[in-house]
């Protein structure tokens, strides 16, 4: 899913692109770069990191420009596999999307030629073929190359002794945005809406050439060709949030698929770790926010199913904690793989003499170069700031390394294993349950965005939960929240329950159910609105005033389904109340600061 | 040029297995039947595709998006306040601002192939109707031709007797003048095409197109058998995931990634089993059937015929036979369909189905030992105890004790 944006006009290149780059991040990256053609040489910049990371007053005034934003799907983002690339004279520019099939017999032929290549991509040929094919003709020497290319591409170069924008696409997106006395082109209209809503969609085979003043197409065939000229009535944002109003609740929408994706091979043939080689008495989580209450999940899950003994630390906290003279497992949780102080305590894990192991969502992040092992969640990008198919799948990732290691250390039989991975296999069809009941669940939402605090309890594995689902409101719908173990509720809390403070009672039926059902009694005798999300039951019926009953489940498994339930009802609470759900303020997706 | 694929219909005769989703994401060999019309759309070269989309919208936009993963760009129009019944005129118009030439017209619950848009393309003009032959055409529009048979005479919705065997697809191609027939109808009081069409032929022919290309079409729930086979045919032979030993794969046979097969498991094609699925042992699945994602079927169970959607389990010793499993049913062991003719009932009229075992909506539970009888239509989210026979409809959300 990388992301290309081109400029072509008198306004500065840098700008437009950095900008355009920005609106096309919901496509996930890793590593962002520009080219301009200015002054007769190809001015380059590129990192790895964010499109923050690029500067943007030092990109000159130039023509043209083209920008790239990188998802490593395989391969390690860095700075020399990020685009764009250029040729060995430094002439050409060249930025891609796709997969360039026949790139190694290309290379090698190109390496004979005394082509040097800095990048292990199959983009690089591209540029370097480009250049072999260039002779004063900048146009014949792109078609010469499209010619000789296969496999699926979106490619767009510039010359630094040519005023155009040359591009091609074959199964990979390409529009370009019509301007006036300037035109743009990228991998999807956001990026151009800013500037223009007249676009021409290219299709396969199709290779254009982009002046400030005028666009020319040629066909597969290479007949010169009209497209038409389209209005997009859309605004940038709703482009890409297939039909949900929020990123959020598309995400939250997604996680049926992630926990698909995540658990998909790992089933049926988990040989991404060698268990053997860690020390498995103890193990240790360590993260920071959502991620940390995934870890706390774990703590139950792994002492379940493992029998092992957990500890959760804060990352911010464990920095500064005093060594023992245990050596746990130590898994970190991060969704970025960039939060700062997980990383810092990653390195005070491994100097400690701990085996380190990392569960994060983003290919090669930096967290993954600090840790002995790393286990990627296969949620693809979220956007959203608030953490939602991430956790799950982090929590899925708990669960099956949990049973893998209850098998390594003798204290799982083969058929509880099995038994566990069925309940594994069958939720993400679970969770589509409780998507289809939406509209069920907004109801339960009316009377919360009314409230000025609201509590969250649970016990046992829900407790966590109850805190995820109480950081999960007060940071999109900004009403104060608090989670606890509902059997401290009367050791101070309780003070505070009136009929204004909601209370949403997480009630499975573990060893814990009757506890609840007194707990909860206790709360409604408080006057305080009980809403109940947990397994059906007759009693609990009675006592809440609103619930919402979750598809049957074995307990062990309930906290991802509850918390489903739970981030619905953030989502409809902010959603009452107007909150910016996607960017809640004073908030950012990855904390990279300390 | 552009297509019109209307989608916004619940497809209300073939509930229960539309309460969640609309009929055109009802999956036949694991692909929602929209994606046929979407594919064979865009195998002709035509990417610009609006769908009008209502019912249950989201469920189709997020599976499309953009279009981009389907070589297509995809625009969405929301056809709000659909009329009661027959509303296909009333969706198409809700495109009329996007629309100033040409244009095809595609209904989206057809699994349709790509010949059968060719079909259409070579020789369409202004005012053309896509039509096919039918077994049973009293279910639909059937036309009949003027002489020369190259023109439509007449379209009689659903007659009792019928005059022909030759039957309206749904596909058209129109001029954007239908526009405006299509508001006079409208302001009549009638919102389907076959009215705009009667207003259409007071001035112009209709050309009638006979296309050899597919058109398979599920209106109840027991055609879904139909079209699940239909789409088979188009499976090819792919192995991803974990083969055990001694598995037998005879025909075209396609497995997902992440899935087991486990020891002594036999499978004919053409059937498609999806991601992540745990198989056998000692499990027998014949043509022409359909396993979803992350489904699980216990030992000794025989599957023929069967469409079987995703995140269900079957439990040990049971038979699956010409029947239809919906998403996440959960079925316990020594589980039996078996399959008959019978007359099937629903909304007061009687059907005849020929060789139909059981149809099961989502999420349904069903203990050991339980026994559904040929014909018989088990609603969403019911509740069956073990050791229960269940002869006749059960609603949605019934418990059987």
């Amino acid at each position: 899913m990388c992301g290309i944006v081109g400029y072509i006009g008198p306004k500065k290149p840098g700008e437009v692109l950095i900008n355009g780059l920005k609106r096309l991040d919901y496509r996930g990256y890793d590593s962002a770069g520009v080219a301009v053609s200015s002054e007769n040489e190809i001015y380059l910049q590129k990192k790895k990191g964010r499109i923050g990371d690029l500067s943007e007053k030092d990109i000159p005034i130039g023509k043209s420009g083209i920008g790239h934003t990188r998802w490593a799907t395989h391969g390690r983002p860095s700075d020399h596999n990020a685009h764009p690339f250029i040729d060995c004279r430094g002439e050409i520019a060249i930025v891609h999307n796709g997969i360039i099939d026949n790139f190694s017999s290309i290379k090698e032929e190109l390496i004979n030629n005394g082509h040097e290549f800095t990048s292990e991509t199959d983009s690089e040929v591209i540029v370097h073929l480009l250049e072999e094919n260039y002779d004063g003709d900048f146009l014949e020497a792109f078609k010469k190359t499209v010619t000789r290319i296969n496999g699926s591409y979106a490619i767009l170069a510039i010359h630094k002794d040519s005023n155009e924008l040359l591009v091609s696409r074959n199964q990979s997106p390409m529009v370009i945005g019509v301007g006036d006395q300037e035109n743009l082109v990228a991998s999807d209209a956001p990026a151009l809406l800013e500037h223009t809503k007249n676009v021409k969609y290219l299709q396969d085979g199709d290779i254009a050439r982009i002046t400030e003043d005028n666009i020319e197409i040629w066909n597969e065939n290479d007949e010169l060709i009209e497209r038409e000229t389209k209005k997009i009535e859309w605004d940038a944002e709703d482009a890409e949030k297939g039909g949900y109003e929020h990123f959020m609740l598309k995400e939250i929408f997604e996680q049926p698929k992630a926990i698909h994706e995540s658990i998909l091979g790992r089933l049926t043939d988990f040989n991404e770790l060698d268990l053997s080689q860690y020390n498995l008495d103890a193990v240790q989580f360590i993260a920071c926010g959502t991620s940390a209450h995934a870890g706390f999940v774990g703590k139950y899950i792994f002492e379940k199913i493992a029998k092992i003994p957990c500890t959760l630390e804060f990352s911010s906290e464990y920095r500064h904690s005093s060594p023992s003279d245990s050596y746990p497992l130590t898994i970190l949780l991060s969704q970025s793989g960039e939060t700062l102080d997980t990383i810092a305590a990653a390195r005070e894990a491994n100097r400690r003499g701990n085996d380190t192991l990392a569960i994060t969502n983003v290919l090669d992040s930096s967290i993954t170069r600090e840790v002995d092992d790393v286990m990627y969640t296969q949620a693809g990008p979220e956007i959203g700031v608030a953490a939602t198919k991430t956790f799950t799948t982090q929590v899925v990732m708990l669960y099956l390394l949990a049973v893998e290691m209850g098998i390594e250390r003798n204290v799982l039989s083969k058929d509880q294993a099995d038994k566990y991975r069925d309940e594994l296999r069958r939720l993400p069809r679970k969770v589509e349950t409780i998507l289809n009941d939406k509209e069920k669940i907004k109801e339960l939402t009316e009377s919360l965005s009314k409230a000025d605090d609201i509590f969250f309890v649970g016990r046992n594995i829900n407790y966590p939960v109850a805190l995820e689902g109480a950081l999960k409101l007060k940071e999109i719908a900004y009403i104060h929240a608090a989670g606890y173990p509902a059997g401290e509720l009367k050791h101070g809390p309780f003070a505070l329950l009136t009929e204004n403070t909601p209370v949403i009672a997480i009630a499975v039926k573990d060893q814990t159910f009757e506890k609840m059902l007194g707990n909860i009694g206790e709360i409604a005798a408080r006057d305080s609105p009980v809403i109940v999300v947990g397994d059906q039951d007759k009693e609990l019926e009675k006592l809440a005033d609103e619930n919402y009953f979750i598809p049957e489940v074995p307990p062990l498994f309930s906290p991802l389904l509850v918390n489903v339930v739970l981030q619905l009802i953030s989502y409809y609470t902010a959603y009452r109340l107007d909150r910016d759900i996607d960017k809640p303020r004073n908030l950012a997706k990855s904390v990279t600061v300390e | 040029m552009k297509a019109v694929i209307l989608a916004a219909g619940e497809g209300t005769r073939l509930r229960p297995f539309t309460a969640t989703e609309p009929k055109v994401m009802i999956p036949v060999a694991n692909k929602p039947i929209l994606e046929y019309v979407v594919d064979a759309i865009v195998k002709n070269g035509i990417k610009d595709i609006i769908m009008v989309v209502g019912y249950k919208r989201q469920k189709i936009m997020s599976y499309f998006g953009n279009g981009d993963d389907f070589g297509a760009n995809i625009d969405y129009v929301v056809q709000k306040n659909q009329p009661p019944t027959g509303g296909t005129a009333h969706a198409l118009y809700q495109t009329k601002n996007k629309i100033d030439e040409e244009f095809i017209v595609f209904p989206g619950d057809n699994v349709i192939s790509e010949d059968t848009v060719s079909d259409l393309l070579e020789n369409m003009e202004e005012y053309t109707m896509l039509i096919t032959r039918s077994e049973t055409p009293s279910k639909y529009g059937v036309v009949t031709l003027k002489k020369g048979g190259k023109n439509i005479e007449n379209l009689i919705e659903k007659p009792e007797r019928s005059p022909s065997h030759l039957i309206s697809t749904g596909i058209y191609s129109f001029s954007p003048d239908i526009f405006d027939h299509i508001e006079q109808v409208m302001g009549e009081g009638y919102y389907d095409i076959p009215s705009a069409i009667e207003k259409v032929r007071e001035r112009n022919e209709i050309k009638a197109i006979k296309t050899q290309g597919d058109w398979i079409d599920a209106v109840y729930p027991w055609d879904l058998l139909h079209v699940n086979g239909a789409a088979l045919k188009e499976i090819n032979k792919k192995y991803n995931g974990l083969i055990g030993e001694n598995v037998m794969i005879k025909g075209n046979v396609k497995i997902g990634r992440g899935t087991r097969i486990r020891g002594g498991t036999f499978i004919e094609g053409p059937t498609i089993i999806g991601e992540g699925c745990d198989i056998g042992p000692n499990v027998c699945i014949t043509s022409s059937s359909s396993i979803g994602d992350n489904a699980k079927i216990g030992p000794f169970t025989s599957i023929e015929n069967s469409l079987v959607m995703g995140g269900v389990a079957i439990g040990s010793n049971s038979s699956i036979v010409n029947s239809v499993i919906g998403d996440g049913v959960k079925i316990k062991n020594n589980f039996s369909t078996y399959s008959d003719d019978k007359n099937i009932e629903t909304d007061g009229t009687l059907h005849k189905v020929q060789d139909i075992g059981a149809m099961i909506a989502e999420d349904t539970k069903i203990g050991s030992g339980v026994t559904v009888e040929a014909g018989v239509i088990v609603g969403k989210g019911c509740e069956i105890k073990s050791g229960s026979t269940i002869r006749e409809n059960i609603d949605s959300g019934s418990r059987v004790m």
